[in-house]
């Protein structure tokens, strides 16, 4: 058995490995931050140089802002001057220059993939016209974090993020598992939960697993039903890799218990082209205890992560709201584009990475525009999560907010209990009910009402979960 | 072997250019690099299907 000063060090060595396997890496992992700073610069004016060149839309914002891109003399002066695109922006400038607006950069002729964004917030879907150079660069940045999550070539991995489509995330994924010369299974969306088990069970030798937080959750719990334990049915499995969705630390430390193995994250979206940061081989839980950390890949975009009232940066350990910028892309590549995507800002100052690339927090990535104000609080669905799924008992959850017959907001959460609960004494039932409420309202200072239900009654995710609904406007319909 | 200006036509002289590109790919497959051994390899696949997709159809050499 290994003393706890020898299993620091292994662990520590584990963490070096990727490095050590590609010079290239190295090479990124060892720049000062002022070196790293003074390659954003040198790729962002050249960036803007063809941009002010190919796109009418960036080019009007460049002249704007006063700002001639070959003579950019710093990120300060980009980061002062440059103005933010929004989602209704992008989709302002298709709708007058269809269907990829002015913002394209590049030849309509040499888009080789297009990817629209997924059309959840209801505003409508963004276009993003990707030339083949960016097809690879999409490849890279999800073979990127996946090799630095301990994936390789020759390695068997099973893709559960639903392929194909018109997503980002239905086409990079199997560009980056091929680049990265990997034997991929991409099971999501055309197999049942059911049929992607007996399919792993018969491959036998799974070394990696993608899937959403959400479909993680439900694929543990699925193989947990059928009273397989995760460890032993597939006990080369290295790493399980996760995105999309914020998580409880509880859940994190339950998953790689069930697993056998380490739980790692990445942070990505059409508006990285792939991913943008990741806990490269640190884990989504962290060697002291508690949560994580995701190092952004700043040599390929720049991230800053803003509040997003003053629009100014956030301090080392606060939530802000990240705007994007392409380092790398040339086909519909976003400049300065407020994602509204919520992340804790960690300083590589306050990382023990040595690297000095900043981070994101793990497993707290939000939205702000899923924020739900309830009776004058801020609830993000993210926040439920996290209080729900603490208690490994719950297995699946919805929420309601609605409006009562006498006008007042209502909260109401439907839990789902695992088996061997849902069967226990009433009592027991009613006090874990309890102890979940405490923990909601804990987190989010609203009590909800909180019942049971059937696991059937509720629905499966494949991809990101949709677990609210607010129905207050129906209530005030006469 | 003729060089490339002295192809007959651009099929051939794209054949010889990417069987050159196909010999630079081998060497760039054996780095020692983990991470960019599957993009060779990746690279190497696509030009090596190109220069089988380019290769002189038998009987080209003897057409006028």
């Amino acid at each position: 058995m290994m003393n706890p000063g020898s299993q620091d060090a292994a662990l520590r060595d584990a963490r070096q490995v990727p490095f050590m396997e590609s010079s290239r890496l190295a090479s990124l992992a060892a720049l000062s931050r002022t070196e790293l700073e003074a390659l954003q610069l040198q790729k962002l004016r050249r960036q803007l140089t063809r941009l002010h060149r190919t796109s009418a839309y960036y080019r009007r914002r460049m002249d704007d802002a006063h700002i001639e891109p070959e003579n950019l003399r710093s990120l300060d002066l980009f980061f002062d001057r440059f103005p933010f695109s929004t989602k209704a922006d992008f989709l302002t400038d298709q709708t007058a220059y269809p269907p990829f607006g002015e913002r394209l950069g590049i030849d309509r002729r040499q888009v080789a993939l297009v990817n629209m964004t997924g059309g959840t917030s209801g505003q409508g879907q963004e276009i993003y016209g990707r030339s083949q150079h960016d097809v690879h660069m999409q490849g890279y940045l999800h073979a990127l974090p996946w090799f630095l999550a301990g994936l390789r070539a020759g390695d068997l991995a099973i893709n559960c993020v639903p392929a194909g489509g018109m997503t980002t995330g239905g086409w990079g994924p199997g560009e980056g598992l091929r680049i990265i010369g990997a034997t991929a299974f991409h099971v999501g969306g055309s197999l049942s939960t059911d049929a992607k088990i007996d399919l792993m069970l018969k491959i036998g030798e799974v070394n990696f697993i993608y899937a959403s937080t959400n479909y993680l959750h439900t694929l543990t719990e699925a193989l947990m039903r059928r009273g397989l334990e995760p460890a032993q049915a597939f006990p080369t499995l290295r790493t399980l890799f996760i995105a999309a969705e914020g998580y409880p630390i509880e859940w994190a430390e339950r998953i790689e218990a069930l697993w056998g193995c380490r739980l790692q994250e990445g942070y990505g979206s059409t508006q990285c082209a792939g991913f943008g940061a990741s806990t490269c081989a640190d884990g989504a839980l962290s060697a002291t205890g508690g949560r994580g950390l995701m190092s952004l890949f700043e040599w390929e975009s720049l991230i800053e992560v803003l509040d997003p009232v003053t629009l100014k940066p956030v301090a080392s350990g606060e939530m802000g709201e990240m705007v994007v910028t392409n380092l790398s892309i040339e086909g519909s590549p976003v400049i300065r584009f407020r994602t509204g995507d919520a992340a804790r800002f960690v300083s590589y100052r306050d990382t023990a990475s040595g690297r000095a690339w900043n981070a994101i927090e793990c497993g707290t990535i939000g939205r702000f525009d899923d924020m739900m104000k309830i009776r004058g609080n801020n609830v993000w669905p993210s926040a439920v999560d996290a209080a729900v799924f603490s208690h490994g008992e719950i297995v699946e959850y919805a929420g309601r907010v609605f409006t009562s017959v006498d006008g007042k907001t209502e909260v109401e959460v439907r839990l789902a209990l695992s088996e061997s609960v849902a069967s226990c004494d009433p009592d027991a039932c009613r006090q874990l009910i309890e102890r979940v409420r405490t923990s909601i309202k804990e987190r989010t200072n609203v009590w909800m009402t909180a019942v049971v239900c059937a696991r059937s009654e509720l629905p499966e995710f494949s991809y990101k979960a949709r677990r609210w609904m607010d129905e207050r406007q129906q209530g005030y319909r006469l | 072997m003729r060089n490339a200006n002295h192809a007959t036509g651009p099929s051939e002289r794209d054949y010889q250019i990417l069987s050159r590109m196909l010999s630079d790919a081998e060497s760039l497959c054996r780095t020692q690099d983990a991470l960019l051994v599957g993009q060779y390899s990746h690279l190497h696949g696509r030009i090596a299907a190109l220069v089988e997709l380019t290769a002189p159809i038998e009987g080209d050499e003897a057409r006028p």
